[in-house]
């Protein structure tokens, strides 16, 4: 069954990856017929900073703010994909299956709290 | 003095005053295209009718021609093919590339119309008039558009990374086209019935910030970077509202394939926007955020950071990438038409018209809500959008889910009639939306008597310190 259902998608994948190489394909072959403009020069192809020129590299340090926010990003989104085993079967379940549930959400829940509180949710 | 009196001020407000409705221009027609109307008018009605005697005896149900479901061709197709003695990999093959044809051509159409569609609505909104030049109602632009961005030269910016530089554009387009997978059309209708469609749903969608960091990082652009760094922590904070509002989705529908969500809509004759309002408003917000629409493209603000993650690319690139929006609208359409708004039925009409027609339906009412949005409201800030998401939409969807898990549990436990049950849990959830919307923005400091001049809201989700003590300068 699962096979099955990615083998389609591997088909479609093909479909998507030709959709936007055509028109770039299409884009260079009529760069190569001289039908469009291609004369590069370095100012044309300059770093594009408003105007003046562009200091230095920007692949650097970047600020930590991001990191925290990637960091909480990670955390939730491995719990949640944890919970929706759980969110398929819950009906079917018993009572006490929900109280272990919530047990685990609450614990995402105080980690919020506690991102919260260490003010790593404020964009400083 | 009256209205009419005064002599209109420019050529735009001229075009406006002359405007005639397409009623107003039909009274005017001459004979013979009245005549062509009137019979053409007369054939669609009798053809309709005939499809309803068909419909109403019965003989179209499940026959290949019975294009209310075009599952029924592509079946048959199989069968057929199946009874030659194949090998199954050639039906396997050829229904793959049937629908992978199909969705093609809806992305493909759509990016051919759609970004006139939208101009011309924003236009609408804007009380301009849009692209109305070239063709009739300015309908070749998209074309015109086209031709010229292939033609524009393709320019590389010294400092950039080569390969990561191409690879972009075309990887953007892999969630575009492959997030059409699940989605059900019609009853027999989906290109794959996942059975783990919402997950694959959620993978596929996140799929998109990588593309948009690959760009902003191999332009070596200062803005590029930036416009990079935002797109990604706010796709990624907004990513978790929607897993946790799709979450008591499933926990209320019991099911990760969509056409079961469908389903369970139908079943109960009820829409999940009306069972779970906060979780649909969540959604729907969040999705802008996810698809870097107005209002929430924070990465591509042009008054701020130029074009965002793709300053530096020119040409068909940059085609690719402002085409790609367009086709992520409508991909979010449909989640949202197929999670929150019945999919392909419509309350027993689909027995009727096409379920495709019907998603499509709602597709475009989703992305007429997109669009209105985008030509409405203004540019939210980075820090207002990330707190939102973090202090606002994450703990009332935690909230949600556990009000909601007990909801599914009575529904499928309590023995009771399944009408008391929803209803029950409509009245519920409608209290908690309100309720519960309400009480936790008092918690986190809103206050809305506090004066409209100061955006005390988003001071207090941004948690801006800085922004609060500007305001208490005199």
């Amino acid at each position: 069954m699962i096979p099955e259902q990615f083998g389609r998608v591997a088909i479609l994948l093909v479909f998507a990856l030709a959709f936007p190489v055509l028109p770039l394909a299409a884009s260079y072959l009529f760069g190569c017929l001289r039908y469009r403009p291609d004369n590069p020069s370095p100012i044309k192809q300059a770093t594009y900073e408003c105007g003046v020129e562009s200091e230095g590299t920007s692949w650097g340090q970047f600020h930590a703010r991001y990191y925290l926010f990637a960091l909480g990003f990670v955390i939730f989104d491995v719990d949640i994909i944890f919970l929706y085993p759980w969110a398929v079967n819950h009906a079917a379940m018993p009572v006490i299956v929900l109280f272990k549930a919530a047990l685990f959400i609450s614990i995402l829940a105080f980690g919020l709290a506690y991102a919260w509180r260490k003010r790593a949710l404020e964009w400083r | 003095m009256s209205r009419a009196a005064l002599p209109p001020a420019t050529p735009m407000a001229r075009q406006i005053l002359d405007h005639r409705s397409l009623l107003q221009r039909a009274r005017t027609l001459p004979g013979e295209a009245r005549v062509a109307l009137a019979l053409l008018g007369i054939m669609t009605v009798a053809a309709l009718a005939a499809v309803g005697y068909l419909v109403i005896a019965g003989t179209l149900d499940g026959r290949w021609y019975d294009i209310r479901d075009l599952g029924n061709g592509t079946s048959h197709l199989v069968y057929w093919m199946e009874r030659q003695g194949w090998h199954p990999a050639i039906p396997y093959l050829t229904t793959g590339l049937l629908g992978g044809l199909g969705i093609l051509s809806l992305v493909g159409g759509w990016l051919v119309i759609g970004s006139w569609v939208e101009r011309r609505l924003l236009a609408k909104f804007q009380i301009r008039q849009g692209p109305n030049r070239n063709g009739p109602f300015g309908l070749l632009q998209p074309i015109a558009d086209a031709l010229k961005l292939i033609q524009k030269e393709a320019l590389i910016p010294i400092g950039a990374d080569r390969l990561l530089y191409y690879l972009p554009p075309v990887l953007i387009f892999i969630p575009a086209m492959l997030g059409w997978a699940p989605v059900p059309w019609a009853a027999r209708m989906s290109y794959v019935d996942m059975n783990v469609g919402v997950v694959y749903a959620i993978a596929i969608s996140s799929l998109g910030v990588l593309a948009v960091f690959l760009a902003g990082w191999s332009s070596n652009n200062h803005y590029a970077l930036l416009g990079a760094m935002r797109t990604v922590a706010m796709m990624v904070s907004y990513e978790i509202p929607i897993s946790m509002t799709l979450l008591s989705v499933v926990v209320l529908t019991g099911s990760l394939q969509l056409s079961q969500i469908v389903a369970w809509q139908q079943q109960y004759h009820v829409w999940l926007i009306i069972v779970l309002p906060l979780a649909a408003f969540t959604f729907l917000f969040a999705s802008t955020a996810e698809i870097n629409r107005t209002p929430n493209d924070i990465g591509e603000a042009e008054s701020e950071i130029v074009a965002g993650f793709h300053t530096e690319y020119s040409g068909m690139k940059a085609g690719l990438f402002l085409a790609v929006e367009l086709g992520n609208a409508i991909l979010v359409g449909a989640m949202m038409a197929t999670f929150f708004l019945g999919g392909y039925t419509l309350f027993g009409l689909e027995t009727w018209i096409p379920g495709y027609l019907i998603l499509a339906t709602k597709i475009g009412a989703v992305y007429f809500v997109f669009v209105w949005l985008r030509g409405t409201l203004p540019r939210f800030r980075l820090d207002q959008l990330m707190g939102f998401a973090w202090k606002f939409l994450i703990p009332l969807a935690i909230v949600q889910l556990l009000v909601v898990a007990v909801e599914a549990l009575v529904i499928e436990q309590s023995g009771l009639p399944g009408v008391a049950t929803v209803s029950g849990a409509i009245l519920v959830n409608a209290l908690l939306t309100f309720f519960g919307v309400r009480a936790w923005a008092n918690a986190i400091g809103y206050r809305p008597e506090a004066g409209a001049s100061t955006p005390i809201l988003t001071t207090a989700v941004g948690g801006l310190r800085a922004a609060a003590r500007l305001q208490a300068v005199p």
